[in-house]
């Protein structure tokens, strides 16, 4: 459950920067999915792009984690 | 937070293996008193402030519109009259840097005031702990309740709190969403069940964590959640107000007979009667000194002022002090005058500088923007009359909230002229995109890139001008 707060909740809060800083600076409907472009409305968009950041977020604080754990429990 | 693992033992000596336990311990669900008070009161001021603020703000109107709203959609912030755009964003730079720097200045002068009277979690769990109260009972109900087997009254009491909870964080939700798609569209989508899946996903969202965090997780996420609470130690000092045990005036502590003569007998003035900790959101003893856990929002002061008062002795016990003041036994004339020190003052000016200079780039902001693109197809060619034309695309933003013509003038180049129409018309906070070809006398520059100026003025409005510059190219 801490590991799951640990993971989840600093990704959160990056993803919530990010998503931020990236769709002021990019207009979602300015976007390029795939080479074709992006025809969800831009609430959509920027909900998609919220929970993408979140995922990549969490993947890292996830890494992390393992790697701290590795290190802790691994010299024996 | 993990302690960095231990160094591994050069080789060949005895290695212990090292399991790591989990530092912190199983969490007890904290059952805080309910305390009234002077602290409490302004405590409670707060709440209505900071809400009536939230959930009204959305509803109030502004030349026809809402006059908050963070459109996303339309990618426009609206704040009373003024509208930003996504062009604006060094406006967004300088309110974190001021909101930063506030936030240092408050915590130096008087320590954790935010989170005490204004952060979202307190007050969200103020008012769901008042909720609570209704259905449930004070402290000792409440943990009579939770250790009491299942019955129709025990489901009645949970039901009812948690129903009422859902409405006020359903609400919360709502107005949340409110802020970022206009809530009076939002409020008829709700009313006629047309709400779009993202706005439903959105309000659900946001209520469901206000009740988790209101609700459930409460002072954990003050505890383990809240970075501002690990580094606030870098922003006290010395000479900032915290709540404080006075220890030399309590101690020794523990129970008498209200008539006891309890200086005679040794005793200091705390009676050990614990409710200091009962009433304490964060479950903590302000008698061990300063931790981290403290929200500083002033409960036990309250609490140990009544307590005080039934045993006639002063009040202050636990109160706002600082370090020094305590070790040198200030008053509160003497602390006043330690609030101005190099530390508040630097951060009072740096803050009053970025402000002043927020406020006049505001209020000298034009309300036009032009962008100028050349039209990449073309990049010069001969027309009619032996003249170079060069076309380009230029962007006009509008920021008033009134529809505005402008006109279009170029220079920088002998005889230099716009061949199209130059007038365009921008209705109000829109952007307008016009294609404009230039044309020149093949010998007016020198051949390639000539600087030019684009220069755009409002008609009836000559304050609104704006001059982008360009490049002509001449073959």
């Amino acid at each position: 459950m801490q590991r799951l707060i640990w993971i989840l909740w600093p990704s959160f809060v990056v993803a919530g920067v990010a998503e931020a800083v990236f769709f002021t600076l990019v207009d979602p409907q300015e976007l390029y999915l795939f080479g074709e472009a992006v025809h969800y409305s831009r609430l959509a968009t920027y909900s998609i792009g919220f929970f993408a950041f979140w995922a990549v977020c969490a993947a890292s604080s996830a890494f992390t984690c393992f790697l701290q754990g590795t290190v802790a429990s691994g010299k024996s | 937070m993990a302690q960095p693992a231990p160094r591994p033992e050069p080789s060949g000596a005895k290695v212990i293996p090292i399991r790591e336990a989990s530092l912190y311990e199983a969490h007890k669900k904290i059952y805080a008193r309910s305390v009234t008070g002077t602290f409490a009161t302004w405590r409670w001021a707060m709440v209505w402030f900071t809400q009536a603020i939230f959930y009204g703000l959305c509803w109030l109107e502004w030349n026809g519109r809402q006059a908050v709203l963070f459109d996303i959609v339309e990618r426009k912030f609206y704040i009373f009259g003024l509208v930003f755009w996504p062009q604006d964003v060094f406006y967004l730079a300088i309110l974190l840097i001021i909101s930063a720097l506030a936030l240092f200045l408050f915590t130096a002068v008087a320590g954790r005031l935010f989170c005490g009277y204004a952060c979202p979690q307190t007050v969200y769990t103020e008012i769901f702990m008042w909720v609570e109260k209704r259905f449930e009972g004070d402290r000792v109900a409440r943990m009579k309740l939770d250790a009491a087997p299942w019955s129709a009254g025990k489901f009645a009491r949970k039901a009812g709190k948690h129903a009422v909870w859902a409405l006020i964080a359903l609400w919360t939700g709502f107005t949340f969403v409110g802020y970022f798609t206009p809530i009076e569209t939002l409020a008829g989508a709700v009313l006629s069940w047309q709400l779009g899946p993202w706005e439903t996903f959105w309000i659900f969202f946001y209520a469901f964590a206000t009740w988790g965090n209101a609700g459930f997780m409460r002072e954990q996420v003050c505890k383990y959640m809240c970075p501002y609470a690990r580094f606030q130690g870098v922003m006290f000092d010395p000479d900032t107000l915290i709540v404080t045990y006075d220890a030399e005036r309590g101690e020794p502590r523990g129970a008498r007979a209200k008539k006891l003569d309890h200086k005679a007998a040794g005793k200091g003035d705390c009676v050990d009667c614990g409710i200091c900790v009962q009433v304490c959101p964060t479950g903590i003893d302000i008698r061990n000194g300063l931790q981290y856990e403290c929200i500083g929002c002033s409960a036990c002061i309250d609490a140990c002022d009544q307590v005080m008062d039934k045993m006639a002795y002063p009040r202050g016990l636990i109160r706002y002090s600082t370090e020094h003041a305590l070790a040198e036994h200030w008053g509160g004339r003497q602390i006043v005058r330690h609030i101005l020190r190099p530390r508040t003052l630097v951060y009072g000016a740096v803050l009053t500088a970025i402000v002043v200079a927020a406020a006049a780039g505001l209020t000298l902001r034009q309300p036009l923007k032009v962008d100028v693109l050349r039209d990449r197809a073309t990049l010069a060619r001969e027309v009619e009359g032996g003249l170079v034309e060069n076309v380009y695309r230029l962007q006009v933003m509008n920021l008033a909230e009134q529809p505005r013509r402008f006109v279009l003038a170029v220079t920088g180049l002998q005889g230099i002229r716009i061949a199209n129409e130059q007038i365009v018309e921008v209705p109000a906070a829109a952007t307008q995109s016009v294609s404009v070809r230039v044309r020149v006398e093949p010998d007016a520059g020198k051949r390639g890139a000539n600087p030019i100026h684009f220069e755009v003025r409002a008609v009836n409005h000559d304050e609104v001008f704006v001059r982008e510059k360009a490049s002509f190219l001449l073959p």
